[in-house]
């Protein structure tokens, strides 16, 4: 006896699947797409996610990134040497920072360079690495430029750069371009939200240089330290703080709180959210369409179904028979996403290292990934697919040998309304029937368009979330023009001498020092700002929206430094001084008030100097003032460290926008692939099923475009009630992901706004009306006589 | 030599909102090698019996043996064993897969049988050597039941049972299908089991059962069988 079994044939009954997936491509494509989409954003995301991780951890410990940084007033040079007996102290230097202006062309242009000393050292702390030109000799007046700085500006090795130091310009030549671990993320401070390349750099000089343009001879006023892993840290900063108090610590900033890593760090985390949430969500819908795809196919194909069963084909074969075609989707998906995703990973990894300025380049592939990806998209469909044919098991050989006995016809909840049923014409009648019919389908595409409407509410509200964060910050809550800093305090009365600088509208002191508050064990540095009690630049308000003033004594905090410190109104802080002898104090928290951006304290500015630093002085002024040559005539007074022109971080920030505008385009386009994929499918499905419906309605006359018309009105009902039901859905999404991306940098409420609610809404009925015209050449194709002899036969 | 044997079988099932007694004290005895024609109007729980006899269904009562096996004791997967090997179905509208050709449909049947015979030969004896790669769509309702013969009688199976087989034909198609079925029953030692309404049919057979409302009411055996090509409708 021959037989015909081949270990390498294809089954037949694989045969009959791979044509039935020949026969349905619109909607395997449809799914495919997703299932692509997926796998690609989970395997790209998650290998420039790895890759990045590991490329900064490479950098900081080739480069020596500390874990501890101290501003302090001068200590001597040689006290960083004593603070390397401290146990757990691995390492230790000091150097001198000091914010400077630079001179440009342009004198209206305001550009801080922050000089900060090198010893060029291979064994330095935030060692700096060369990117072009060489490190700086002997030559005194030599110095490094950080690489986005000197892009930004085009300023080369061999160019000649002017600062004004203590009233006096210098020079300093570019001996070489470099990249540092400290300013990946290129911030002046806290407040400056987003990097300005342009006016904001890093320049490197000679200790010897640095020392003296801030008139710390033989001292330091910044002390790095790299201590051991698996050491007590508080116990340590707090034994390196008592051994610098003498010196006075103005602030420690932990690795963790640095402003560069912590940035980047959060970039990270929100990379490694994205990487995992976004797949697993276009797979629930990938999944939800191939169960209800394959629901419907194993009803449609009950008599085949029944065939198989009888001609010896076991219950599993058949139902596998089934599962297979999600396996397929969900198997070739995932390797097509994840080779896709692989190709990204390299150019997204080489985009986010150009745009930090990783001077290291380490884009390794993880082949795990791939694995990875194809079996969670294999089983995810696998899963889906089980669910969905699970009817097979319940259709027996004889079953499928007698038609399907009629469903009991049930009235549904509108026709109990006689005043509204009546009223309705046969085809909306229609309609509404259709639509309570099937409650799952009808309630699949209800969530689908939610979704999809939800997420575009949500992507669509973010520029307008931050410009509203932007005039909420700096109209609403801050309202001067300028910001300007003093390099050393001045008495109180010296504010009035601004007036014969420049011109002036209105002018207020202000007192502006970073502090360690600490509740029992918890810490938090911030800075504290003195003001006049009665200031017209700022607007205080409290959680409940009620204006609150600065009290005489006592202080107002923002919500995240109360929320950081677990402290509430009525409460003590203690403020550590860093002025040597001055002892610790105590001071009562009499507010907690809103603050959008930063992280902040408030006094009276009197209170401020004679509790914490001495009486009557200020440290800074803001101003309002038309003055057009501000910048220019500030620059060369020889106290004033920096000039922040609120209209200039603006301009900044609406530059930064048309990045983002680019993010939430293509996070509109993935929410509309979405929608357009359920819709379209839920819709192929339903004209499966319904074939005998339309066939009798052809040939009551109907034509197919009146048939078209009324799976369209079908689907802009369910259309209607997904997009009402999505806003909520959006303000809990907005909700919680305000909570989530809320940080001790700025705070966020992300809830909807109206221009979005438009926006979104125009952007999901296009996708779900697109998806319908899909529907429409099926329509046309569908032979409706053939339908109804098929169900005779 | 009894080949199948049912005891007192009774089936009742729900369909829709009414319970239907389909079959009531049901006995009979087939021998090997004979072509049975279970004659009966619709409604008279032919279908049912055959079901059962196939493995398809279980009796609500009674049981039914294959030579000595109760395949009425069976539990699934037995009864697709039993399904798979042993018997071989042939549709009133044929069931063949739309999307296999001819051959094709016919492999998806060997490949999971046990014993199967060649195809080729298969596919020649009933007529369709030329019409194998054909999709059923370009086959007429005739051809499509050859194809449907080929796939029972292609599992090797002891005894084939028919399903109104010419229900679906003109008269013609229908005597040259029957002619098939009767050659796979002399030539092959197959037993045939038709079930059909058309007592014309009845002529042919060996023996005829005779059923009513869930009741054999005749069972006889036809001592004078008449060619195929004598029978009229």
């Amino acid at each position: 006896m021959v037989t015909h079994r081949n270990r390498f044939k294809i089954h037949k009954i694989d045969t009959m699947l791979m044509r039935m997936i020949g026969n349905s491509k619109g909607q395997f494509i449809a799914v495919l797409t997703i299932i692509i989409m997926g796998i690609a954003t989970f395997t790209a995301l998650n290998m420039t996610s790895v890759n990045m991780d590991n490329t900064v951890d490479t950098y900081y410990r080739e480069n020596n990134f500390p874990d501890l940084f101290l501003q302090t007033a001068a200590v001597p040079s040689q006290e960083a040497e004593r603070l390397l007996r401290i146990e757990g102290v691995k390492e230790a230097m000091g150097r001198v920072t000091l914010d400077v202006p630079m001179v440009t062309e342009n004198e209206n242009e305001r550009v801080n360079l922050r000089l900060i000393t090198t010893t060029g050292h291979q064994e330095e702390l935030s060692r700096s690495t060369i990117i072009k030109g060489k490190m700086i000799s002997g030559d005194r007046n030599e110095a490094l430029l950080i690489e986005q700085f000197a892009n930004a500006r085009g300023i080369k090795v061999g160019d000649s750069i002017k600062i004004q130091v203590g009233g006096v310009q210098r020079t300093l030549k570019v001996s070489g371009i470099v990249a540092n671990p400290e300013y990946i993320y290129l911030m002046e401070n806290v407040q400056s939200l987003v990097p300005d390349d342009k006016t904001f750099g890093i320049c490197y000089v000679s200790e010897q240089y640095g020392q003296q343009a801030a008139g710390l001879i033989g001292s330091f006023n910044e002390i790095l330290i790299r201590y051991d892993e698996n050491v007590d840290e508080e116990a340590l900063i707090d034994e390196v703080e008592d051994t610098l108090d003498i010196y006075g610590v103005k602030q420690t900033v932990k690795r963790k709180d640095q402003l560069s890593n912590a940035i980047i760090d959060q970039e990270l985390t929100q990379l490694d959210t994205m990487a995992n949430s976004i797949p697993i969500l276009f797979l629930l819908v990938a999944g939800l369409i191939l169960m209800m795809m394959l629901s419907r196919l194993v009803k449609k194909d009950r008599i085949k179904i029944g065939v198989l069963k009888a001609i010896g084909y076991r219950n599993s074969q058949v139902l596998m028979h089934y599962v297979k075609y999600a396996l397929v989707t969900g198997i070739s998906g995932g390797a097509i996403g994840a080779l896709l995703g692989m190709a990204l990973a390299g150019g997204m990894t080489r985009l986010y290292l150009d745009y930090f300025h990783i001077p290291l380049l380490r884009i390794e592939f993880y082949y795990s990934f791939l694995l990875y990806a194809v079996l969670l998209s294999g089983l995810f469909c696998a899963l889906s697919g089980i669910i969905g044919a699970r009817g097979v098991l319940k259709i027996t050989p004889a079953d499928a040998m007698h038609s399907e006995a009629p469903k009991s016809g049930k009235r549904i909840l509108l026709e109990k309304i006689p005043f509204f049923w009546k009223r309705l014409s046969f085809s909306n009648k229609m309609v509404s029937k259709n639509i309570f019919r099937n409650k799952k389908r009808t309630l699949f595409v209800l969530a689908g368009i939610t979704l999809t409407y939800a997420m575009m509410l949500f992507t669509t509200s973010m520029p307008d979330v931050m410009d509203q964060m932007m005039t909420d910050h700096f109209k609403e809550f801050q309202k001067m023009e300028y910001n300007i800093s003093f390099r050393s305090p001045v008495r109180q009365d010296a504010v009035r001498d601004m007036e014969h600088l420049i011109k002036v509208n209105y002018i207020e002191g202000k007192l502006e020092y970073p502090f360690e508050l600490a509740n029992g064990n918890k810490k938090q540095s911030v800075n504290i700002i003195g003001l006049d009690r009665n200031t017209k630049f700022y607007s205080f308000h409290n959680v409940r929206g009620e204006k609150t003033e600065i009290p005489k004594r006592g202080m107002l905090i923002s919500e995240n430094l109360s929320t950081a410190l677990e402290v509430e109104k009525g409460d003590l802080v203690q403020i550590k001084s860093y002025i040597p002898g001055k002892a610790d104090v105590y001071i009562q928290i009499k507010g907690i008030i809103k603050q959008t951006l930063g992280i902040n304290a408030y006094m009276d500015v009197d209170t401020m100097g004679e509790l914490l630093l001495e009486k009557n002085v200020v440290n800074g002024v803001y101003v309002n003032s038309k003055d057009p040559d501000i910048n220019e005539k500030l620059i060369r007074a020889a106290n004033i460290a920096s000039i922040m022109s609120v209209a200039d971080t603006r301009a900044v920030y609406d530059q930064y926008m048309t990045m983002m505008a680019l993010s939430v385009g293509s996070m509109v386009i993935f929410s509309g692939i979405l929608g357009f994929s359920i819709v379209y499918n839920a819709t192929i499905v339903s004209l499966g099923e319904r074939e005998m419906e339309f066939s009798s309605l052809r040939v009551l006359g109907f034509s197919k475009r009146e048939i078209f018309y009324m799976i369209v009105r079908e689907n802009n009902v369910i259309m209607i009630f997904g997009l009402l039901l999505g806003i909520p859905v959006g303000n809990i999404m907005a909700e919680y992901s305000s909570a989530a991306f809320s940080s001790d940098l700025y705070t966020l409420d992300m809830s909807p706004t109206v221009n979005a609610l438009i926006m979104a809404g125009i952007y999901t009925i296009g996708f779900v009306l697109l998806a319908q015209l899909a529907t429409y050449r099926k329509i046309r194709k569908l032979d409706f006589l053939q339908a109804l002899k098929n169900r005779e036969s | 030599m009894t080949i199948l044997r049912a005891e007192s079988l009774s089936k009742s099932y729900q369909m829709g909102e009414i319970e239907v007694k389909a079959l009531q004290d049901t006995s009979f005895e087939i021998r090997e090698g004979e072509f049975v024609v279970i004659l009966g109007p619709s409604g008279s729980g032919k279908s049912t019996l055959l079901n059962i006899i196939g493995g398809m269904d279980l009796p609500t009562g009674g049981k039914v043996f294959l030579h000595d096996e109760e395949i009425t004791a069976y539990n699934e997967r037995e009864l697709t064993e039993y399904r798979r090997n042993k018997v071989g179905f042939i549709f009133q509208f044929y069931n063949i897969m739309a999307n296999l050709t001819a051959e094709e449909n016919v492999e998806l049947a060997t490949e999971i049988s046990q014993n199967p015979l060649p195809i080729d030969e298969i596919l020649e004896a009933v007529g369709l050597a030329d019409r194998r790669d054909h999709f059923p769509a370009q086959m007429s309702g005739g051809e499509q039941q050859r194809v449907s013969i080929a796939r029972a009688v292609a599992k090797n199976p002891e005894i084939l049972l028919c399903d109104e087989p010419t229900g679906a034909l003109d008269f013609h198609t229908g005597i040259t299908i029957l002619s098939l079925l009767r050659k796979v029953n002399r030539d092959m030692g197959k037993t045939v089991i038709v079930i059909t309404h058309n007592a014309d049919i009845a002529y042919m057979a060996d023996r005829v059962i005779k059923m009513r409302s869930g009741r054999i009411i005749d069972d006889h055996i036809n001592e004078n069988p008449v060619a195929v090509e004598e029978i009229k409708w």
